[in-house]
């Protein structure tokens, strides 16, 4: 293993996709569903996630691109349909489009697009919701489908990435339903819509959060007990190596387990603000371990070769530049 | 049509570099890339029963290649004689391929400017046998052992073909299903 390839940004990226993805597809699943035929009532306070979902796939775009070694021809990414992340980029640029037709509808300064917008929300909505739940998948798919890392390339990781990122959906929207500085749409019934969605969200993140637990351990144990010598290396760090205080008090015990207890505890200042946020972090924890743990099946001599190299801040390296060579 | 693969003769590899060295010269690399290290595990066994082994490596040029379908650019291209290389006017540097090789054979050099940086690998010396046809890759010429063997496998008078079809050889990770293209002669005594 030379290096990690894809670091801090790529982690960002896959979390903030997730969780844009995950608030649209649920926003959709509410108004369209779950609340059907009350997309009048809903549609204001669902305003607010919705800009927030479009924020988070455009943070998530900026993070992409600089990872990038050429931003400047990033739309290069388009041209290839073999290749996953150009349907992945497909997907992003689509959901971002139509989730911005959907959050214009609600501007209220500005009445155009509000009359232009309003009659396709229920489309709108639709078409990013759709994206939003490809999106969340393909997070996961993106990593699993490279089989040079053991411990990506397992279909339990794009269950896992998508679990994760409805759950962390379900956080934000819960933080951010109803918050929405067009006001004048908010009536009183939106405000009770809010409430009800609120109610059926706080059941879906606790099932969310005891199935993230469940995928979680039985992927990492199963690579620990059964996986290749690589993947199992690569578990044994998490469960009791250099991450495993990550893994087990960052991830399962403060992303997962303490919320889900707040939740259980019942509707409270507890539940609804602080184990939001705290799932929230345990997503991103889950998606920066996940991108860390790039592990690949060395070649003969291959770890003692790379790390017999000199490292690039090797002051012989840099004599030269610096002028004293002698 | 002709398809080009190289065999390695592990028998013949003292370690000595000079393959590496003479990539790093023809393909001009930044300090920090490296497409054909000489591997070893170091000295094995015991004492007075030890010996070294040298494992030569380079891109696979594998005929199914992971590398090539994940590119979302096109930049990451397959030649009909079997050659994989990387357009670097169509890279942006996205590294999925990279992390698509199962043998670490991509790398993108930070040793360039942060926003002009791009995968690089292996060609096989593409550009010198397109310019002087005939010609081996530097690092098969350069081999003084005549460890490294490079031609076209679909040929039955070549060398390639003659010693694939006559000694036994290993191809790495071939489990994979990636059919890589080089193939080893395994160490005396069998190692591999
Ligand atoms: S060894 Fe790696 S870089 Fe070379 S062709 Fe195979 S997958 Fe691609
Ligand atoms: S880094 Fe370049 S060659 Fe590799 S997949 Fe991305 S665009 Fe293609």
């Amino acid at each position: 293993m030379k290096r990690h390839y894809w670091t801090s940004p790529i982690a960002i990226y896959l979390f903030l996709g997730g969780l844009g993805g995950g608030i649209m597809f649920l926003a959709w699943i509410m108004s369209a569903f779950v609340f059907a035929g009350q997309a009048d009532v809903l549609g204001p306070a669902l305003a607010g996630p919705m800009f927030i979902a479009l924020l988070c796939l455009a943070l998530g775009c900026f993070f992409l691109v600089f990872e990038l070694g050429q931003p400047p021809v990033f739309w290069r990414v388009f041209t290839t349909a073999t290749a996953i992340i150009k349907w992945g980029a497909t997907m992003l640029s689509i959901a971002m489009f139509f989730n911005l037709f959907y959050v214009l509808a609600y501007v209220p300064w500005f009445p155009v697009f509000e009359n232009f917008f309003m009659p396709f929300r229920a489309f709108n909505l639709g078409v990013a919701g759709i994206m939003g739940l490809g999106i969340m998948i393909y997070t996961g798919v993106m990593l699993s489908t490279l089989k040079a890392h053991s411990f990506w390339a397992t279909p339990a990781l794009p269950i896992l990435f998508t679990t994760s990122a409805t759950s962390t959906g379900c956080a934000a929207i819960s933080l951010s339903l109803g918050v929405w500085p067009g006001s004048v749409h908010m009536t009183m019934a939106s405000y009770l819509g809010a409430v009800a969605i609120h109610e059926v969200l706080h059941v879906v993140d606790i099932v969310l959060v005891f199935v993230e637990i469940g995928i979680l351990l039985i992927m990492v144990l199963s690579f620990l007990g059964s996986g290749t010598r690589t993947a199992k290396r690569a578990a044994k760090r998490w469960v009791s190596g250099a991450y495993a205080g990550w893994f087990w008090i960052g991830m399962i015990g403060f992303g997962l387990v303490i919320p889900l207890c707040m939740y259980l505890s019942g509707v409270s200042a507890m539940s609804n603000g602080v184990a939001p946020v705290l799932v929230l972090c345990g997503g991103l924890l889950l998606r920066y371990l996940c991108v860390w743990t790039d592990d690949r099946q060395p070649l003969p001599g291959e770890e003692r070769y790379y790390n017999k190299l000199p490292k690039s801040d090797a002051q012989f390296l840099h004599a030269w530049e610096d002028g004293d060579l002698y | 049509m002709t398809r080009n693969v190289m065999v390695i003769d592990l028998r013949r590899c003292v370690g000595c570099q000079s393959c590496t060295v003479a990539c790093r010269t023809w393909n001009d690399l930044p300090m920090d890339i490296i497409y054909n290290p000489v591997l070893t595990e170091g000295v094995q066994g015991d004492w007075p029963n030890v010996h070294r082994n040298w494992l030569p490596t380079l891109c696979m040029h594998c005929e199914n290649p992971e590398c090539v379908p994940c590119c979302p650019t096109g930049a990451s291209q397959q030649d009909e004689d079997g050659t994989v290389w990387v357009d670097h006017t169509k890279c942006m540097g996205c590294k999925v391929c990279v992390n698509a090789c199962p043998y670490g054979m991509r790398d993108v050099s930070h040793m360039v400017p942060r926003f002009d940086q791009y995968v690089r690998k292996c060609t096989f010396c593409r550009d010198r046998r397109q310019n002087e046809p005939g010609k081996d890759p530097y690092c098969v010429q350069t081999c003084h052992q005549k460890a490294r063997i490079f031609g076209d496998i679909e040929d039955p008078n070549s060398e390639v073909s003659k010693l694939i079809n006559s000694v036994e050889t290993f191809r790495l990770f071939e489990e994979l299903g990636t059919n890589p293209q080089i193939y080893y002669i395994p160490f005396l005594g069998g190692h591999r």
